[in-house]
């Protein structure tokens, strides 16, 4: 990386009243990245966009758009667009009039002309060309969106902040969407902030993800880092649909896991002390169904046990077995599920690169995972 | 059966109530038509006659009444109390509704509580104040102690309407490059004009109906219709169909405008209620 970043925030801190929004967040954002922030509901996305807009004022710590603080800097001068999850579309103006705002204003004034062309590159990119005449309130929810989106685009910015801006969008206009938001030239130029709680969303869009939580930054990292070396069992959860398995268990004294119940052992490929509480996790799509195949990357690891349910997810099935007292469920193609009735025994095999180890998790504290 | 019986006892209490509200406005206008000399007969058969307007209307009685006057008088006052108003009570109204600051809340209600005073209470150190200050009688005066009444009405009722107003509007403009002063003119304002237009009637009325600050606070100069309406009733003889028709004329304005803004005002009351 060379010279300094977009987006700096340093120890952020901002509370409502009695409610704290950001509790000492930092984030930091390259010139140019596409930057994922990923996060429940109440997590803290949209204080944090609007601290960095100008539009909240932090209580503690510092904001740095290119390096020059922005203390007492007011949003107008920030340089910064934002798309609002409540779009925030003047109601009493057309579409066109809407997306024409930034432009006619002092800061980014373009000549009517060259405004009207830009509005109509960018309302053909986002296909609502068809409705600059209407007014914001007779259009759908989608199609506000996308008007929101555009009021964002239309401008050069020093960054994009876009809050969840796909969210209203129906199933097939969103996974549309999301595969041309990052080819439009504006986004793949500015750097961008993006919000959203969908973690599909910022797995595909994400140069960088950063996993929120109570107003901290829990992790940061590639797409590959965040999946394969999760911090803590609430960064390994976020990703992957059916969720990671996590079972309960503790360590023996040959370092091996010994399920909760007793029901069965693996060893383990990480040192850890004997006696401690732990969770093995391991992700649902990580599970073979029979017997180890021995798929490179050493002897895989065999677990026995009974199917509990099988559940069709289009062209894969969702399988959940009992061990003992616990279930596991892995994602199989549909065609090796076919013919497992419940209650048959079924044999599984992991392979143990796969597998990660988490401390137990303790009351509003996810446990961190162990590594060597 | 049972519905429609319920319905036409319904319609019936209306027109009871109809007819108990409207009967003083009736009898207001039968007043207004009598002459002079059948004023007092209780019988509605009497030779009608526009005398009454015709003298209101005109120079005045043999008092010299000057009523026009009275009238123009109320229409610059009310109207100015109502344009001072607005001007400050609507950047104060915005203030109150998007910020909190030490002191915000006991402000608002100090403003409220010059509403719920009665106006007699601060009659008299007024009326010593306005001799001092050389205001008795006049327009500024007049203007400036309406305020009472029509600056409160607007800043509590326009802080509701910018309270519903999303904050994230006016965000959305000061990121699109404006200040925060063209966020307010260009954003918020127009988004409350139903508002402005319901408030700003409601306001006039009051300040056109004011009956004890002019009673006390003026005498010929800046005198309104409510006071001016009853010097008909002075002198030997009262003479109660100049000031009916006195009345119904300073009713013209207020119903006038009414019914021009009618389009806003129904818009505007149920603003508030419907979050789109």
């Amino acid at each position: 990386m060379t010279g300094p970043a977009a987006i700096t925030l340093r120890g952020v801190g901002k509370r409502y009243g009695k409610n704290t929004a950001l509790d000492g967040l930092d984030l930091e954002v390259a010139e140019g990245e596409f930057f994922c922030l990923l996060g429940p509901s109440g997590a803290g996305k949209t204080t944090t966009l609007k601290t960095i807009a100008g539009l909240e004022q932090p209580q503690a710590g510092t904001v740095e758009l290119g390096g020059a603080d922005m203390a007492g800097v007011e949003p107008y001068d920030r340089g910064v667009a934002m798309c609002f999850e409540s779009y925030a579309l003047y109601p009493h103006r057309t579409a066109y009039d809407n997306l024409a705002s930034p432009l006619r204003s002092p800061r980014h004034r373009l000549p009517a002309h060259e405004a009207r062309e830009r509005i109509g590159e960018i309302a053909e990119l986002l296909g609502i060309g068809a409705l600059l005449d209407r007014q914001v309130g007779r259009l759908s929810n989608g199609q506000r969106q996308r008007v929101a989106l555009g009021r964002v685009l239309v401008r050069p910015a020093r960054a994009f902040l876009l809050d969840e801006p796909l969210s209203h969008l129906d199933a097939k206009l969103r996974q549309a969407m999301r595969a041309e938001l990052r080819a439009i030239g504006a986004v793949r130029r500015t750097t961008t902030l993006y919000v959203t709680h969908d973690s599909v969303e910022a797995l595909a869009l994400g140069d960088r993800i950063g996993v929120i939580r109570d107003g901290r930054m829990v992790q940061t990292g590639t797409r590959e880092e965040l999946w394969h070396r999760p911090c803590d069992t609430f960064v390994a959860r976020s990703f992957g649909r059916p969720r990671i398995n996590l079972l309960p268990g503790t360590v023996t004294p040959e370092g091996h896991f010994r399920s909760s119940d007793g029901a069965y052992e693996l060893p383990l490929a990480v040192p850890a002390p004997p006696g401690t509480a732990v969770q093995l996790g391991v992700r649902p799509r990580d599970i073979g169904l029979g017997a180890p195949a021995g798929t490179g990357g050493g002897p895989a690891l065999e677990l026995t046990g009974a199917v509990h349910v099988t559940e069709l997810l289009g062209r894969a099935t969702e399988v959940t077995v009992r061990i003992g007292g616990q279930r596991l469920s892995l994602v199989v193609p549909r065609a090796e599920a076919a013919g497992l009735s419940p209650d048959r025994p079924v044999r599984l095999s992991v392979a143990p690169e796969s597998l990660l180890l988490f401390e137990a998790d303790r009351p509003a504290r996810p446990g961190r995972r162990i590594s060597t | 059966m049972r519905r429609r019986l319920l319905c036409a006892a319904a319609d019936l209490a209306l027109i009871a109530y109809f007819v108990f509200a409207l009967f003083p406005v009736a009898w207001m206008v039968v007043l207004s038509l009598k002459p002079t000399n059948e004023l007092f007969s209780t019988y509605f058969s009497f030779t009608p006659t526009l005398d009454s307007y015709r003298t209101v209307l005109g120079a005045g009685d043999d008092q010299g009444v000057p009523f026009l006057r009275f009238f123009v008088n109320s229409l610059v006052v009310s109207l100015g109390a109502v344009a001072l108003s607005l001007v400050i009570g609507l950047p104060a109204a915005y203030a109150a509704a998007r910020w909190r600051f030490r002191g915000s809340e006991n402000l608002m209600f100090t403003l409220l509580s010059f509403r719920f005073a009665p106006e007699l209470t601060v009659i008299i150190p007024l009326f010593v104040l306005y001799q001092q200050l050389g205001l008795f009688d006049s327009y500024v005066g007049m203007v400036w102690v309406l305020q009472l009444v029509t600056l409160p009405l607007i800043v509590w009722i326009m802080r509701s309407y910018f309270s519903d107003l999303s904050p994230e509007l006016e965000q959305a403009a000061l990121l699109d490059g404006y200040t925060r002063k063209q966020a307010f003119f260009r954003v918020a304002l127009p988004l409350v004009k139903p508002g402005i237009a319901a408030v700003s009637l409601l306001a006039f009325i009051f300040a056109w109906n004011n009956f004890v600050f002019p009673l006390i606070l003026t005498s010929s100069n800046a005198q309104t219709v409510t006071v001016g309406a009853l010097s008909f009733l002075g002198g030997d003889r009262p003479k109660y169909n100049l000031t009916a028709a006195a009345a119904l004329v300073s009713v013209v304005p207020p119903l006038l405008l009414a019914l021009t803004i009618q389009r806003y005002l129904v818009r505007g009351l149920s603003f508030g209620a419907v979050k789109s």
